[in-house]
């Protein structure tokens, strides 16, 4: 995987230099920016990608227009802007599932529509960390409980997710194998919203959630949470333990990022960054991250793209945990 | 509920703001066009304004994005009633008898009892949502997946039931509708089925451009070949208020309507487009005259025109008491709630008493707005119809195309809608119903999906369904509806169906 990685990131960079910068750097941008959103309005990439595009507006001095392409958990839109001309005026907002289709694709042996390597990371803004939860209705105190019992039960207790393979599914499939091969039985829905629903009521046992999605649930009593997949302990949760704490060594995120398709000029991406930093700093954005229970988890090209390579890998691993499901 | 009351004045100190009356008009008026133009629903009309919202604070902007979405469902009976073109995906009931009250020159009346009961509907919603939403909301939670599929076979077994043309054609047609929603993503193994590696059909294949096709444009391919429509049926102002007998005739049907579509509206799902085809059928089987429905019955435009209206409001009550969307419209609202650091949930009311307050007031008063806007517009609308069909329907047609690329921007729903106006039309030409496809079609996967959840939790025990109480319950109503239908089938009795049939056979050889 570390070969395919690196096979990838050097594509992706050599394209990025194969373009010679003659490209009229000063003209760029002089017409509008199209920022694709590939998820429905309200999803996680819609309101961090709108407030970033009316803050990038008066920074690059053009309209930054937020376009709706929502369809297959996020594939729809990130092929669109795979395959969108690589002039810097297509960018795509997406977020911590953008590194699994690929890899389901291959697990069904289908030829993969794009891949990572289609893309050029920009920038990092938020990074919700998840949180394993558990139904009030349940006798798990600690996750040792939980984890004895599923260990006691398996495949008895259920957790819910946003769907196979989804962006909720992953953390727990890493849980599972963290904790020696633990068997949870997997009742898939069709998003965050009825995921939550279904563990609400009770009709799921346990389910991992971002922790600005769940936070109101959790202070309401309804969700006990169980343990937290960031690097450190959250502001919002600060009594409850990360999973390093607990000895797993699994860290995991909601995060969102912007890219830009593969063979956009350099001199543009350069741009890009700085006008994006300008503007992930800016108040207007700041505000609006933290009306949505976030904090902004800013990083810039160097930073993300690493982040983004071990991210991937985590979640690559997860996906074949899981394999093909029989149905 | 002194405290209630107390916390609603607030609400109405908030919503009575010069500022917030005019976003709630706002949002009003949006809404109805939204709801008057074929495809583009309250899901795309909200979704496009929604970046308008960003320089409003919370309360205004929920006031105006939930105006659009009740408003719609105003706007919606109008060219229905007119057209026969659902101006959106809730108001489908209402073309079949509203368009028939219209050709028979009642299109006034027609269009006032729906903005009445739409009213009346909206009004008791809200008054409902202000006094019952947190035990009601704690019920909705019940429904898990064994519930709803459970829900959904007595929504499907009502359907045939209730239905107007044969059992055979409306299982037909409900059957093919079932198999479109069978095509996209399989949620549970991940294969992809009937794609034909388009992505986008993985997600499925769209209620909107179906909708706009088998309605719409199947309607206006259809309509050139009939003859018949030589002269259009244009109300005079006088006209539009409806007599004494249809006021009578729309009262109880109104009233069921509200209670129906409000129950249904709290649970998750498509609500407000179930709940008119329930109400419906629930009218058509109160009825004494079933045979009426279909040829201008005002029972079949009241009913399901305030189910609708109740439902939508209904839909809030999970959204605003526990966080939980109940469904497309609710999300994108509540996606704007927490764009401006208002997270809806248990601690709402508590956190955002302004926004919560402010927002059901505001929702009183868009009522009344409404009524006031759609009553003296109702002659507006009206005027639409002397346009010559050679320059309204290229119109309309361009109108549904770009409603439904408008939706998901997909090239793909275009092809889908055409193929579908296409489907429309040979349907109508061998009288087949194309409702029923519909409803199948938005079923499918919500059916599919809570069927296999309710296996995985029992791990494949069927009796999961049984042991659950609610859901033992609405399967109980199931086999009491089918056991009747076999009573009739068995003693061969002549219900409202035969006779409706013969009439329909007869009407055809003409």
């Amino acid at each position: 995987m570390d070969r395919r990685h690196f096979v990838a990131g050097s594509a992706a960079a050599a394209a990025a230099l194969a373009v010679h910068p003659s490209f009229a750097q000063d003209a760029y941008p002089a017409h509008a920016i199209t920022l694709i959103n590939p998820f429905p309005p309200g999803g996680a990439a819609d309101v961090v990608g709108r407030p970033f595009a009316a803050a990038l507006e008066p920074i690059v001095k053009q309209s930054v227009v937020v376009d709706t392409k929502a369809g297959a958990a996020g594939a729809v839109g990130a092929q669109v802007a795979a395959s969108a001309k690589p002039d810097g005026y297509t960018l795509l907002v997406h977020i911590t599932s953008i590194s699994g289709f690929a890899e389901v694709d291959k697990l069904f042996d289908r030829t993969p529509k794009f891949t990572r390597a289609d893309f050029i990371p920009i920038a990092r803004f938020v990074a919700d960390p998840c949180v394993l939860l558990v139904n009030e209705k349940q006798p798990y105190k600690t996750l040792a409980e939980l984890t004895a019992d599923a260990k006691k039960r398996p495949d008895e207790i259920l957790f819910s997710s946003s769907g196979l393979y989804g962006a909720l599914h992953i953390p727990m499939a890493l849980y599972m194998k963290a904790a020696g091969g633990l068997k949870f039985r997997h009742l898939p829905t069709n998003g965050g919203g009825p995921a939550l629903t279904a563990f609400l009521g009770n009709n799921a046992q346990v389910l991992v959630s971002s922790i600005s999605a769940s936070l109101a649930q959790i202070k309401a009593g309804k969700a006990r949470p169980l343990a937290q997949f960031g690097g450190e302990r959250s502001k919002a949760l600060p009594d409850v333990p990360t999973m390093k704490e607990l000895g797993f060594n699994l860290e995991y995120y909601l995060w969102v990022g912007l890219f830009a398709p593969k063979g956009t000029p350099a001199s543009v991406v350069t741009y890009l960054r700085t006008a994006t930093d300008k503007a992930a700093h800016s108040d207007l954005f700041k505000t609006a991250i933290a009306n949505l229970g976030q904090e902004l988890g800013y990083q810039d090209q160097a930073e993300f793209a690493k982040f983004w390579d071990a991210d991937a890998a985590r979640i690559e691993s997860a996906v074949k945990e899981i394999g093909r499901v029989q149905g | 509920m002194e405290s209630t009351l107390f916390s609603l004045a607030h609400g109405f100190a908030i919503a009575f703001q010069p500022d917030n009356l005019w976003y709630a008009f706002l949002g009003c008026l949006v809404g109805t066009l939204v709801g008057v133009l074929p495809g583009i629903g309250p899901l795309s009309g909200i979704s496009i304004l929604l970046p308008v919202t960003f320089g409003l604070d919370a309360t205004q902007a929920v006031i105006m994005l939930a105006g659009i979405y009740y408003g719609s469902q105003y706007g919606g009976s109008t060219t229905s009633i007119l057209m026969r073109i659902p101006g959106e995906a809730s108001s489908v009931m209402t073309c079949i008898d509203g368009n028939a009250m219209a050709k028979k020159g009642r299109a006034g009346a027609a269009l006032c009892i729906a903005a009445v009961g739409s009213w009346v509907a909206g009004t008791f919603g809200v008054i409902a949502l202000t006094v019952v939403a947190p035990p009601l909301a704690t019920i909705a939670l019940k429904f898990g997946p064994p519930e709803y599929t459970a829900l959904l076979i007595l929504g499907l077994i009502f359907l045939a039931y209730m239905s107007s043309s044969s059992l055979v054609r409306t299982l037909l047609m409900a059957c093919i509708g079932l198999m479109l929603g069978m095509i996209g993503i399989d949620n549970m193994t991940g294969h992809f089925r009937y794609s034909f590696n388009l992505t986008e059909l993985g997600d499925g294949i769209g209620i909107v451009p179906v909708a706009v096709g088998l309605f719409g444009l199947g309607e206006i391919l259809a309509t050139p070949s009939h003859k018949v429509i030589g002269e259009v049926i244009a109300p005079k102002f006088r006209e539009l208020w409806p007599s004494r007998k249809e006021w009578n005739q729309s009262f109880w049907p109104i009233g069921r309507g509200t209670l129906l579509g409000f129950i249904i509206g709290i649970i998750p799902g498509s609500a407000h487009i179930i709940s008119s085809f329930l109400s419906y059928a629930l009218e058509r089987r109160v009825s004494k005259n079933p045979e009426e429905f279909g040829h201008g019955a005002v029972a079949g435009v009241a009913g399901p025109e305030s189910a609708n209206n109740s439902a939508s409001t209904g839909a809030f009550v999970p959204m605003l008491a526990l966080g939980i969307p109940t469904g497309p419209i609710p999300a994108v609202l509540m996606g704007a709630l927490m764009v401006h650091g208002v997270s809806p949930g248990p601690q709402l009311v508590t956190d955002h008493p302004d926004v919560f307050w402010g927002f059901v007031a505001s929702m009183y008063v868009g009522n009344l707005m409404l009524l006031a806007l759609n009553l003296p517009l109702v002659g507006l609308f009206v005027t639409v119809l002397r346009i010559p069909y050679a320059y309204l329907y290229p119109l309309i047609i361009m109108f549904c195309i770009i409603g439904v690329y408008e939706v998901n921007h997909s090239i793909v729903d275009v092809w889908i809608m055409l193929i579908m106006g296409v489907l429309g039309y040979a349907l109508r030409k061998f009288s087949f119903d194309p409702a029923p496809l519909v409803l199948g079609l938005v079923i499918a996967p919500i059916f599919e999906q809570s069927l296999r959840q309710s296996l995985i939790m029992s791990n494949g025990n069927y009796l999961i369904f049984f042991s659950r109480p609610i859901s033992a319950g609405l399967l109980i109503v199931c086999i009491v509806l089918l056991a009747m239908s076999a009573m009739t089938f068995i003693l061969k009795r002549k219900d409202w169906r035969d006779k409706l049939a013969e009439a329909e056979a007869g009407e055809a050889q003409q």
